[in-house]
């Protein structure tokens, strides 16, 4: 309790911080949801993946032109948070785009092309980064889950990004879950599948981008995953579904904050642990439950 | 009954420019109860999707009758098991999406809506199920919901894909039973792909019969008569 109070001080040096893992630990299973949803899990895997090598490629190429000649330590500032948002916003949302609509074609398999995207993006944001120790050191932090030098700058964009996101899906749920359960009855009500398959995936890619950047892809695709698996356990209806993985999510971010705080773990595998050890727990709490029902029902 | 309310006219369809029939003619009257027959493979479920929109055409035209004034408003039964269990949604809330095609992106369903919904669910005899999660209906129950998601589109013809499939015997007749009760309460267009030839020869009346390549048309005592059947078999002989 001591250690929730310390962190939650105004004063408190890494306030940033603990921010914006309540924000991404709140965004990204919001989205998620969608990802479990449309059997895309194995997409929320790749998509941090190769949100990071678009950052490596942005500190790379860039910087093998001499166009970026320092890099700060720590997290990135300025120019650099700039490039690095461009390139894993682009990075992701080609890749989600392309493997979306290779998906729709029903050609080849799809577990297939995700894999091998994940398998490359890893091996490029290294090669990308290999020759560039600057934009390593970076990077590095970030494949770590290392959430501690977050800047005011990186605060503001993180949340305005997210609450884009939020109102999006807030005031388009009707039609991303029409589109997402039955396309082909949102084609005899004329909406434009297409359109509405876009401006999903750009929100998605958005939070991922976003996430990726702030802290990194194990944890990003942690939250994107486990919070909507957990809570399709208990959840009665979509309403809940979200609610119950958005909640989860911002409960283990904080909780995971202070473990990690008071032990001096990072915070990005704190926080994926700890949502695993929630995910069994609830599993097998659930099974427990519907065992003792059964046996009530006899 | 006599109206025509559509007309393909040497339609091509199929998927990715391969035809699974090819140059097809036919019309559809107003008010007409409809039965696509055909054996598997024979281009039945792609002819309702392209009527749809589903699927593009790959030639020729769909043409409604010019004197409806606007395109009409199509309500779509598909096969169940297309839809995914996963989805946390109760029968009222799949009924509702009907709704979706009159209600604008970032607008809510207001409360004429969800009693149209109500309304729908109680025509098919589905209001008891209003609150059951869609997911763990039975097949006949989940048909009873998809087809009142059809009406809560106000449809002016109605499309249904083998929606007697996998259901047993009882739930099977209760559902033509209701088809039969929509058709003659509401004269709505109905054209209905089904397996069950006693079904269809009970409750329809009209017949689409795909066969080969081939379209025959005409009214079920003509078309389903033991010598027409020989003669469409033979067309296969031939």
């Amino acid at each position: 309790m001591d250690t929730l109070r310390e962190i939650f001080d105004p004063g408190f040096l890494l306030r940033n911080s603990v921010y914006i893992s309540l924000l991404v630990g709140f965004a990204c299973p919001l989205v998620g949801v969608y990802l479990i949803l449309r059997r895309l899990v194995f997409m929320g895997v790749a998509l941090p993946q190769i949100s990071s090598c678009g950052i490596a490629f942005a500190f790379a190429v860039p910087g093998g032109w001499g166009l970026i000649d320092h890099m700060h330590q720590g997290h990135f500032a300025g120019d650099e948070h700039t490039l690095a948002f461009i390139g894993s916003t682009v990075f992701t949302l080609t890749a989600i785009l392309i493997l979306a609509f290779l998906e729709r074609r029903g050609r080849g398999l799809a577990e297939g092309r995700i894999g091998t995207a994940y398998v490359l993006a890893g091996a490029w944001s290294i090669l990308l980064l290999v020759k560039n120790p600057l934009g390593e050191r970076g990077l590095l932090d970030l494949l770590k889950g290392e959430i501690i030098a977050i800047s005011n700058f990186d605060l503001g964009l993180t949340a305005g990004t997210f609450l884009i996101v939020m109102v999006v899906l807030f005031l388009f749920n009707k039609e991303f879950l029409l589109v997402s359960f039955d396309r082909e009855m949102a084609v005899t009500l004329k909406k434009n599948v297409l359109v509405w398959d876009f401006l999903l995936f750009l929100m998605i890619g958005l939070t991922i981008s976003m996430s990726v950047l702030s802290v990194g892809p194990l944890v990003a695709f942690g939250f994107l995953l486990i919070p909507p698996l957990t809570a399709h356990l208990f959840a009665r209806n979509m309403r809940q579904f979200a609610l119950f993985a958005a909640c989860m999510g911002g409960f283990t971010a904080i909780i995971g904050f202070c473990l990690a705080y008071r032990w001096d773990y990072p915070v990005g595998p704190t926080d994926v642990a700890l949502l695993g050890v929630l995910y069994a727990v609830a599993f097998i709490g659930r099974k427990i439950y519907l065992g003792f029902r059964t046996i009530q029902a006899h | 009954m006599t109206e025509e309310f559509l007309k393909l006219e040497k339609l091509t369809i199929g998927y990715n420019s391969q035809p699974i029939l090819s140059n097809i003619s036919l019309t559809i009257k107003r008010g007409s109860f409809t039965g696509l027959l055909g054996t598997n493979g024979s281009g039945k479920s792609t002819l309702i999707k392209t009527i749809l929109g589903i699927i593009p055409a790959l030639s020729g035209e769909i043409v409604y009758n010019a004197g409806y004034g606007k395109q009409p408003v199509l309500g779509y039964v598909p096969q169940r098991e297309t839809l995914d269990p996963i989805y946390l949604l109760s029968s009222f809330e799949v009924v509702l999406m009907g709704a979706c095609g009159r209600v604008g992106p970032g607008r809510f369903m207001n409360r004429a809506e969800k009693e149209w919904a109500h309304h729908c669910l109680r025509e098919t005899g589905a209001d008891d199920l209003s609150r059951k999660r869609f997911s763990q209906l039975s097949g006949g129950q989940k048909q009873r919901v998809l087809i009142a998601r059809a009406l809560a589109a106000k449809p002016d013809f109605l499309l249904l894909d083998e929606p007697t499939a996998g259901i047993d015997a009882a739930a099977s007749q209760a559902i033509m039973e209701l088809l039969r009760r929509l058709h003659s309460e509401h004269q709505l267009t109905i054209l209905m792909v089904n397996h069950d030839l006693q079904a269809v020869r009970r409750y329809v009346h009209e017949i689409i019969w795909l066969h080969q390549g081939k379209v025959v048309q005409g009214p079920v005592a003509k078309l389903l008569s033991r010598d027409k059947i020989e003669e469409i078999l033979d067309l296969e002989l031939e």
